[in-house]
Order: structure tokens, then sequence, then C-alpha cells
């Protein structure tokens, strides 16, 4: 299986000597989504605390990033753990809020949304912000501003973002903190009944999740080059995030990369598919049928069938 | 109209469908058998899906009719009889999905690139065309920095060339350009309103034009006041509230800056609260003057005026293409969107006829050069290209509903019909 | 502050409210009975709009009255998508009932801009135009009339799950799934008669909303989280819940609208939310909490 994998990263790091730009960009946004997928994981797939306002920590950690880059001169290479930080800082706050008051299930999802769509509006209204314009990025190509003009290094700095996320959650999962988040996953009462300080696990995981989300708000900025509100801060980016380990299975390693290979490239076959013709809209009709599809055949995710296909095998 | 939209979508796809199959079969033969005329790839990329599909469709229909046009009056001859050939993509008003259809169009062979309407995206897509040496021009997006934060970073020589250029109207310009209008029509109509309360949709474009309107008055200083301002989240639900505020500030002039579905719910709101107005004066937005609006809203709109980027209808060639956009529209007004789309691409046509290359810094060259005045919509002078990468020459018109028919009003070069303010009472 | 505005504005919002009542009363059944988040809410209701869209247009049909068509198509379709699809995940972790409704959302969505194009669309209806006025303060009919509305379908719900038997096995099952089916309840046609309802209601609800609220075929999102906030701090499954909840939400969004800016009315309701999260999170008329 190690063998497996390194022959994976192998290849993936010589790929862009080999395909055009378009692939290159195409898996970038493969490993972003796969990277903010695993964040997620964390707290939603491990934990079982859906939180469908992840944006709002992409948000967060992106305009801070930006605003400081362009304010004060910081470098993002520095302003993107700051940006995480304060992404950790609303995500205590939530989570807080929402474990301390003992909000499960739906209610919960509906409170991480509120806060997203909080954060939205505001981002709407302040002027200082940039307001519903937003804030535009001038694109230098300076790697000090964490800016390439070789769209390969962007391909790179993604790789390492996923590996790295994936990396971090493989270690959760062999540790003590992993057993902890898929118990009270399980069964949160029986966890307590246990003596486990489950509003202390679930915070940790809250903090680290939003944590990296942040992180990534930065690569977002920097990578597109202008935030707005509703892109940046809306349910639709929040959907994007968590459909991805949804679909490859959530509270497993592989499940957010799985995912993200297998909704990335579909999304952009369907789209090119249907591009030049006149029927506006038949390429989203495809990819909502796929994941009813997912859902039906694969109810546990793509990875976990996997491992059952490969277990089958003599 | 909806069945008529799917009859021309279906019929568009169907011919799309036969073309991209025979390009298909014709790409698969060796090119000593390619008999036909070499082709320049334009990729044009609008929203197609999401929260910006109307206005993105209505920019891809003109720019597909701007490239019919000059392919049956024999293709670019500076590039031997080239014919345009456009690649399309849906940024499916998404950032990172603008990003990555300009990507793949380029791949696809796309020379130069068209788009993208929403802001958020045309930014996304600017890199791109620069770490791909492939001109851009934007033919619609109001955010000033997409293109002077490229001139920035090529003064600064953090980039050696610029290939982002963009002829529309910038959000600055759309706001002085209102104040002078509201000015001027006011002087002409004998008539000295105080009060006016700006009402707007606060999404970029809605945001970015009442902020250019205010800064334009407060430097202009007219006798007339904005005694209050009214921001709506886009798309609202409800606008009583809003309107009723405006009513309490009494205002003797709405000054609405909207959206289609927006202005579907204000100027009935506007009526049925009988607010006591001398008319209803916008900075330039959308829906107020689509023929699907005046079709919905019908006297609500009579005697509406906007300031708005127009298409210049004394030129008999617009009319033509109005007619024609009309039927393969099912039934939609040549506008704002469409036009300066059509624009786009007959500029890209003239570009390219002078650049007599496909080199991407000769394009640039021939793109700084740009002297054209054969567009349809309404300019102040001939389309050319500052040091920013902006045409000083795009700007808006002041237009009226009259008779249920939109036309344009002031200045006096470009009016059809004389204007009617105030409007008559009830 | 003018008196005459904030008087408006408490009348404006309280009538506006039973349009949001209506919005919320479908996504409340469905949750109350079921436990199933109809993510895909708006868009039903956007689709039950565009239905009333073609029959005003096409057949002349006003929407007051076509409503009924409205709900019979779509109670066939919560039909289709509660057997066809909901049944199936029923035992499956929450997040996959989640990317279902998103799924259903997205086709729902972009099959409704397939077939009807992006432009927004309204339905004209000659109520929706008039108006009485009482002194400086206006009543707009069309609203009043869709209060009236929601009243009466609130009231009409609230009798069939109180007086007939298949309402009654509904709120068995909604109590006590296992109990239910030890008496004999076939809960699975329960199920999907609740999915069923409640989709007829978002059904009527988007036809009798109609000619008020004009719609594209993106609007369903905004639907959907204005209705879930509404739910929520109404209560989840509970009918007077929801109806109440909507005058409240959009009261206090009238107000947001009066004295802060409009544009961040909607910080109003989603502070009222998170505060009826934190502090009655069963809603002002709910049950049990979680």
């Amino acid at each position: 299986m190690r063998l497996l994998a390194l022959l994976a990263v192998a290849v993936l790091v010589a790929l862009p000597f080999v395909v055009g730009s378009y692939v290159v960009t195409v898996l970038i946004f493969i490993f972003f989504y796969a990277y903010l997928g695993q964040a997620w994981n964390i707290v939603g797939g491990y934990a079982g605390q859906l939180s469908a306002g992840h944006a709002a920590f992409v948000g967060i950690g992106g305009y801070a990033a930006a605003l400081l880059s362009a304010h004060a001169g910081l470098s993002p290479w520095i302003g993107m753990w700051i940006g995480g930080a304060l992404a950790a800082l609303l995500g205590a706050v939530i989570g807080y809020l929402g474990f301390r008051f003992g909000l499960r299930g739906f209610y919960f999802v509906l409170l991480t949304v509120a806060f997203a769509e909080i954060c939205r509006v505001v981002a709407l209204n302040v002027d200082a912000v940039g307001g519903a314009l937003g804030l535009y990025i001038t694109f230098t190509g300076n790697p000090r501003q964490f800016q390439f003009q070789d769209n390969r290094a962007y391909y790179y700095v993604a790789l390492v973002l996923m590996l790295a996320s994936t990396a971090l959650v493989r270690s959760i999962e062999r540790h003590r903190f992993g057993a902890y988040l898929t118990a009270i996953r399980q069964d949160e009462g029986a966890c307590e009944a246990l003596g486990v300080d489950t509003l202390r696990v679930k915070m940790q995981a809250m903090i680290l999740s939003s944590f990296l989300t942040g992180v990534g708000g930065t690569f977002y900025a920097f990578y597109l080059f202008s935030l707005q509100p509703n892109a940046v801060f809306g349910i639709p980016l929040s959907v994007e995030i968590i459909i991805r380990p949804i679909v490859g299975g959530a509270g497993t390693v592989m499940g957010p990369i799985l995912g993200s290979f297998i909704l990335s490239p579909l999304a952009e076959i369907s789209r090119t598919y249907f591009a030049q013709g006149g029927w506006n809209g038949a390429h989203l009709i495809v990819y909502g049928l796929l994941l009813i599809a997912v859902v039906l055949f694969l109810p546990q995710g793509a990875y976990p069938a996997l491992l059952r296909l490969a277990r089958r095998r003599p | 109209m909806s069945s008529r939209n799917k009859d021309t979508n279906r019929r568009t796809f169907l011919k799309a469908a036969g073309a991209a199959a025979g390009a298909t079969a014709l790409a698969g033969f060796p090119a000593v058998l390619r008999a036909q005329a070499p082709t320049f790839k334009v990729g044009v990329v609008h929203p197609m899906t999401g929260p910006l599909a109307e206005p993105g469709q209505a920019c891809r229909l003109g720019a597909q009719m701007a490239a019919d046009a000059i392919n049956a009056a024999g293709g670019i001859k500076g590039l031997g009889g080239a014919k345009l050939e456009l690649i399309f993509g849906d940024t499916q008003t998404k950032p990172e999905v603008g990003r990555t259809e300009a990507e793949r169009v380029i791949t696809q062979g796309a020379q130069m690139l068209m788009g993208s309407f929403d802001s958020g995206s045309t930014a996304a897509m600017v890199p791109v065309a620069q770490q791909r040496r492939v001109p851009f021009l934007v033919d619609i997006a109001a955010a000033d920095p997409i293109t002077a934060n490229v001139a920035k970073s090529v003064r600064e020589g953090q980039q050696k060339v610029q290939y982002v250029y963009r002829n529309f109207p910038t959000g600055s310009s759309f706001g002085r350009k209102a104040v002078q209008y509201f000015g001027e029509v006011f002087k002409e109509a004998h008539v000295s309103p105080k009060r006016v309360v700006l009402m707007y949709c606060n999404d970029l474009f809605g945001q970015n034009n009442a902020k250019g309107f205010q800064a334009a008055h407060a430097a202009a200083k007219p006798s007339w006041e904005i005694v209050d301002v009214i921001p709506w989240p886009e798309p609202p639900q409800d606008l009583s509230t809003e309107v009723s505020r405006a009513k309490a500030a009494k205002p003797d002039i709405i000054a609405p800056i909207t959206r289609p579905a927006s202005a579907q719910l204000l100027l009935p709101e506007i009526r049925k609260q009988r607010l006591d107005i001398m008319g209803i004066v916008g900075p330039g937005s959308p829906g107020l003057y689509e023929a699907g609006q005046i079709a919905v809203l019908k006297e609500d709109l009579e005697y509406v005026m906007a300031s708005t980027p127009w298409a210049n209808f004394k030129n008999p060639r617009t009319q033509k293409v109005a007619e024609d956009y009309l039927k393969r529209s099912g039934g939609k007004t040549f506008d704002t969107n469409s036009g300066y789309s059509y624009d786009g691409m007959s500029l890209i046509a003239d570009i390219l006829e002078r650049a007599k290359s496909t080199d991407p810094d000769t394009i640039v060259e021939s793109m700084r050069k740009t002297n054209y005045a054969n567009g349809l919509m309404q300019y102040a002078g001939p389309i050319v290209f500052d040091e920013i990468g902006d045409n000083p020459n795009a700007v808006t018109t002041m237009i009226q509903i009259l008779g249920q028919k939109a036309v344009a009003v002031w200045p006096k070069e470009a009016a059809l019909q004389k204007f009617v303010f105030p409007r008559p009472k009830r | 502050m003018d008196p005459t505005l904030i008087g408006q504005g408490l009348l404006s919002g309280f009538l506006f409210g039973g349009v949001y009542s209506l919005m919320a009363v479908g996504l409340t059944l469905i949750f109350g009975v079921m436990r199933v988040v109809n993510f895909a809410h708006g868009d039903m209701m956007v689709w039950g709009m565009y239905l009333a869209w073609m029959l005003s247009v096409r057949a002349g049909i006003d929407p007051y009255v076509g409503f009924v068509v409205c709900a019979v198509a779509l109670f066939l379709l919560g039909l289709v998508v509660q057997r066809g699809l909901v049944e199936r995940i029923v035992d499956a972790p929450h997040e996959m009932q989640i990317l279902l409704m998103l799924g259903v959302a997205l086709v729902l969505e972009n099959a409704a801009l397939v077939t009807f194009g992006p432009d927004p669309a309204r339905v004209r209806s000659p109520l929706s135009q008039a108006t009485v006025w009482l002194g400086p303060i206006f009543v707009d009919l069309a609203r009043l009339l869709t209060f009236g509305l929601a009243m009466a379908l609130t009231g009409a719900l609230w009798l069939f799950l109180a007086r007939t038997d298949l309402g009654r096995s509904m709120r068995a099952a909604a109590d006590n799934p296992y109990g239910a089916r030890v008496i004999g309840t076939d809960v699975r046609k329960v199920y999907g008669a609740a999915f069923g309802v409640g989709a007829a209601c978002v059904g009527a609800a988007g036809a009798l909303v109609s000619p008020i609220l004009p719609f594209q075929p993106t609007s369903g999102l905004g639907l959907s989280v204005t209705s879930f906030n509404i739910v929520i701090i109404g209560g989840m499954g509970s009918l007077p819940g929801a109806f109440v909840g909507g005058i409240l939400v959009s009261v206090a969004e009238s107000m947001g609208a009066v004295f802060l800016s409009p544009s961040m009315k909607e910080l109003v309701s989603f502070g009222l939310l998170i505060a009826i999260l934190l502090f009655r999170p069963a809603g002002l008329f709910g049950k049990t909490a979680g």
C-alpha cells in the first residue's frame, strides 16, 4: 500500500512536465478542494459535526491575508498564518456556541450557515474590506507575494497542501484524538459516560479544521486574484467544500482526495461536453444526478466501497 | 417567450453539435487534406449558469452574431481570410470556474479571450492572460481594478506587457455621466428638483455605481441633494419597507439602481405607495428598459429614465442587428450586454486586421493603437485605449421608456425623441 | 423617526409574513414527520412558481385558482422523490441525506434554467396591483389575500393532521416510528404521504406567492435559507410555529430595514436565528430539542 502511495505521489510530481496548463489548472483545483475537504473532514467527517459554513473560514483567511498584503505590505507567506488564526478564532466561537449549547445534527448545520451568511452580509456592507466590490490583487507574479508567473508553481503548492493535510489526518486517525473523534460521532452520550471531555475534543477539532481552512483562504485569494463576499463566503462554496469528502467517504483518510478526483474531472468533462451547445445548465443537471447516484449506490462513500471491492479480490 | 427560447436553443445546439462534429471529423484528418480557410480562435467566456446567467447568455449571443457577420463578409482579410471561430466557456458565475474555463479555451487553441461580465471571474482570468500571453478584451465588467492593476504592475516592472484591455465604461465614469446628465436634463426641462433619494441593489454593480454616483455628486455640488441612500440585498424578496422609507424622505426624484428582479418589485411598489415624485431617473442599471421588463411592468416603466450604456440607434446598421437579435434571442432587446459583446467581437476583428499577425505582442501593439469608429454602441468618440487599458470614450446615454419603448433622449446628438420630464400626473 | 414609517413598516412586515409562513409550512411538515431536511425546498417552490406562471400565460388561469394544480403536481414530485430516493437512504449517515437533497436541488434548479431560461418572471394577477388606504398607511391587498390563504392553509393542514386517519398516522410516525409500526401503521406509506403533502404545500405556496415575488431559476437557494430560518425559529415540525415564525421574521426584517440599513436586514433574521438556536433550540413552539 505504501509503495502504491509513493508511486502515486511520484506521478503527481512529474505530471506538470508532461501535461498542458489546462490540465495543470484542473489538478490545482482538485488538490485545493481536496485540501479544504480534508480540513473539513476533521470536524465534519471524523467528529461528525456537519458544518455547512466552512466558506466563512476561507473568506476570513483570504481577506485577512489580502488586506495585510495590500495595506501593511505583509507577505502572504506570513499573512496566511494570521488568516488561519483569525479563522480559528471564529471557529472557536461557533464551536463553543454550538457545542456548549448542545446543538446536534441539523441544528449545528444551520448555526454554521447562519455565521457564514452573517460574514457575507457584513463583508458586503463594510467599505473598509471592499464592500460588494471586494478586494482585487494585482498580478505581479512575484513569489514573495505568494504569486507565481508559472502555473506549475501553484500546482506544487496545492499538492503540498493536499499531501500535508492528508498526512495530518492520517496521523490523527492513528492517535487517541482520532479515536475520540470517531467515538463522539458514533455515540457522544457513551463517550461522556466514559469520562471523555467531549466539549474539549470537539472544540479542538473545530479549531484545527477552521485554522487549516483559513490558511487555504490565502491560496484562494492569491490564485484567483479577487475576493468577493458572495463568492468567498457564500453557500455554494461551502457546498463545494463538503461534497468531495462526503462523496469520497466522510471520516476516511482518502475520502476527500478520492471525492475530489471523482467530482472535479467529471464536472470538467460534463461542462466541456455541453459547452458549444445551447442547453445552458445541462452540465449541472448531470452533476446533480451524479451526486444522487453516489448517494444511492455508494452510501458509505467511494473510498469504503473501493476498500470493500479490494477485499473481495482473492 | 420561453418556448421560442427553447427552440432557438435547440436549433443553436443542433447547429453547434453539427459544426462540432464536422470540425472534429476534419481535425482528425492530416493537415494536407484540410482544404478549408485558416481560422482564428477566440475564447468567449461568460456566465451561462448561476445568478448572472441572464446577462451572460445575452453576451454570448451578441458575440456570436458579430462573428457570424464578420465571417459572412469574408473573415479577417489581414490574416488571409481567416474565419473567426469561437470557443465558448461558462464561468457558472464562479471565479474558479472562470479561471479554469479560460485555461481550457486557450488549450483548445484560443489565441484571444473575450469576457466575462462578472468582475470576479474576469479578475481570475487576468493572470491566465498574463501568464500565457493571450490578449484579453474585457467586453463587460465594472470593477476599475481589473485593468488598473495590470497597468500598475507593468509600470512597476513586475509584468512586461499588458494583455488586458476593456471596452466598457468604468464604475466611476457611470457616476460622472449620470450626475452630468441629471443636471443637463433638469436645466433643459426648466425645473429644479431638490431632493433625490438613491436606492440601489447591494451587489457589485449596484454598490460600485452608487458610490460613483455619490462621489460625482459630491464633486459637482449641484443644486440637488441626495437626501437618503437606501440599499437592499440583491435579490430582494420584499421592498415595501424600503419604499416606505424613501417616501418618508419626501423625494422629488427616485434614483434607482436595479437588476431585473428587483426592478419588478420596486416600480410597482413606488406606484402602490403613491409616491408623489417628478420622476424616476436612474444613474444606470439593468432592469429598466429590457423588452421582457416592459412586458411585465407595463405602465410602471413608462416615463422612467436611466443613464445606461446604450446602442446608437441612429446608425442603420444598429437597427438591422437589433432586429436580428430580436429574432435569434426569442424576443429580447439588443442592449448593453449583447451590444458591448457584439462591439467587442467587431473590435477584435479590427485589431486582427491591423495586426496582420497572430503573435500576441503584435496583437497587443495593434490593440494599443486602436481607433475604431464602427461600433454599434453610443460612444463619445472612436474606441481608443488609454494608459490603463480602458476606453475613455465608452459612455452612457440617457434613455426613457416612452410609448412602452426604450428610446435615447439625451444628449441631443444621441436623442431620437424629446424627453418627458417631469412625468405627467396620474 | 417618522411614526408613519414605523407603522407602515410593521404592517407591511406583518402582511408579508403570510408569504413567509406559506413558504415554511411544507418544510416543517416534512421535517416534523420524517426528520429529513429538504435542501431542495426552495427549488421545489420555484418549480411551483414556474408552473403557476405557465398556467397563467398559456391557459389564462389565475394563480389564485391554479395553485391547486401546482399542489397536485408537486405532490407527485414529492412522492417520487421520497419513494425513489429518500426512502433508500433512511439509514445512511446524515451527510448522505444532505448530499442527496443537494443533488436534487441542483437538478431542479438547472432543469428550470434549461426549460424556462434565466430571465426573472412574475405572474400578473389583477389582484396583485390593488391597494387600500387607511389614512397615511396603505394595505397591499395581494399580501392581505396571501396572509389569509396562509392562515387557511395552515388551518387546513392542522385539521388534516388532527382529524384524518392519515394525518394521525403521520403524527404517530413522527413521535415514535417504532411504536407506530408496532400498532400496524404502514410507516413507508405514511412517509411517502408526508413528503408528498409537504411538497404539495410548497407547490401551492409557490403558486400563491408568484404574483408577489419575481423569481428566477436561481431563486431557490435564497428561499431555502429563509424557510430554514423561519422553521427553526418557529420550531421544527410545528405548524403554528411556521406561521408565527414567518410573521416574526418578516416583521423583524422590516424593522431592520426601517432602523438600520435595509441591505443589512438579513442580519436581523440571522441574529434572531442564532439567539433561538442558543437559548431555545426547539423554537418558539417546538417540543423537544435537537
